[in-house]
């Protein structure tokens, strides 16, 4: 029997809820000795949003595209530590776009078996304005999905790692 | 985090006392300084008053989002404020913004704050609810408007 998980994704988006869902896919790849990709979606579809309603000047997109690209790869290379000191090699992923699109296109691309996203916002609206994205990524990923919570519980794991 | 995670009746303020813009723009930091959001009044202020001085948030239908990152908050913040009355905001069509969404974020935060200002553009195409939400009249009824109860 071949192994069940062999590439893992683990999606971030610079909530504590992703890093926490980092620490756990980190766990997961050394357990199982699967590949682990960390993938961070800069959602450039809500700036084209704001250019369109007009609430950005030009300026202030292209300012905030920088700060969003230097906050992604603030939070990639974060992981990235995380899994260095537990010996765990884990490959950056940055792209922009729609970000559910993305997710779904880098499963199939990179042919991931399990998808592992942090816990979801709790449903407080039932108005369509207030979708999540990574709900929608739950919701439409071709393949398995591991819904991360329990944060203390997680440190603790990631932590009694040698 | 959604938007809708930031609302609370604390943070919401209708009707607004305020007739122009300068003292509207203070009128919603005050908001958040009441509901013990911000410690540091002037220094948001003038993120916000720096931000329009660039350009007015004022968009079209009534509707303007004051916005600016400072390092003054350590999370996204939000005030709502409603003027039934209408208040002259420089806005894109000349006509007078009643629904106000002052949103702050921290230095960052870009991609958290980028998503919630789409989400209230998301809201402001909904002409049918910004109608209710100025026509609301008390902070409660506008949580409900917005949480679909």
């Amino acid at each position: 029997m071949s192994k069940p998980i062999k590439k893992i994704m683990v999606y971030i988006d610079g909530t504590e809820q992703s890093i926490t869902a980092a620490q756990y896919a980190i766990c997961l790849a050394s357990f199982s000795g699967a590949e682990l990709i960390a993938h961070y979606v800069i959602n450039t579809r809500a700036m084209e949003d704001l250019l369109k309603a007009r609430i950005f000047l030009q300026d202030e997109q292209l300012e905030y595209q920088h700060d969003m690209k230097a906050d992604a790869e603030r939070y990639l290379n974060y992981v990235n530590e995380l899994a260095v000191a537990k010996g765990v090699t884990i490959i950056k992923k940055l792209s922009s776009g729609n970000v559910h699109k993305q997710i779904i296109n880098t499963v199939n691309d990179e042919h991931i078996d399990l998808l592992v996203v942090g816990e979801l916002s709790h449903i407080r609206s039932r108005r369509d304005e207030f979708y999540d994205e990574t709900e929608r990524s739950v919701r439409s990923a071709p393949c398995s999905v591991l819904i991360v919570k329990d944060e203390d519980r997680v440190w603790e794991l990631y932590e009694s790692m040698v | 985090m959604n938007l809708i995670d930031l609302v609370t009746d604390k943070i919401i303020k209708t009707p607004l006392e305020s007739k122009d813009k300068p003292d509207v723009l203070r009128e919603l930091v005050q908001i958040l300084k009441d509901a013990g959001e911000i410690d540091d009044f002037d220094e948001v202020l003038k993120a916000v008053q720096d931000r329009e001085d660039k350009q007015s948030t004022g968009l079209t239908d009534n509707i303007a989002v004051p916005h600016a990152k400072t390092p003054a908050v350590a999370s996204l913040k939000l005030a709502i404020g409603i003027s039934p009355e209408g208040i002259d905001f420089n806005s894109m069509d000349k006509q007078p913004s009643k629904l106000f969404f002052l949103l702050l974020a921290a230095p960052g935060m870009s991609g958290p704050h980028v998503e919630a200002l789409a989400e209230i553009a998301k809201l402001a195409q909904s002409t049918t609810l910004c109608k209710a939400l100025v026509s609301a009249k008390t902070a409660q009824e506008v949580v409900e408007l917005l949480t679909g109860d």
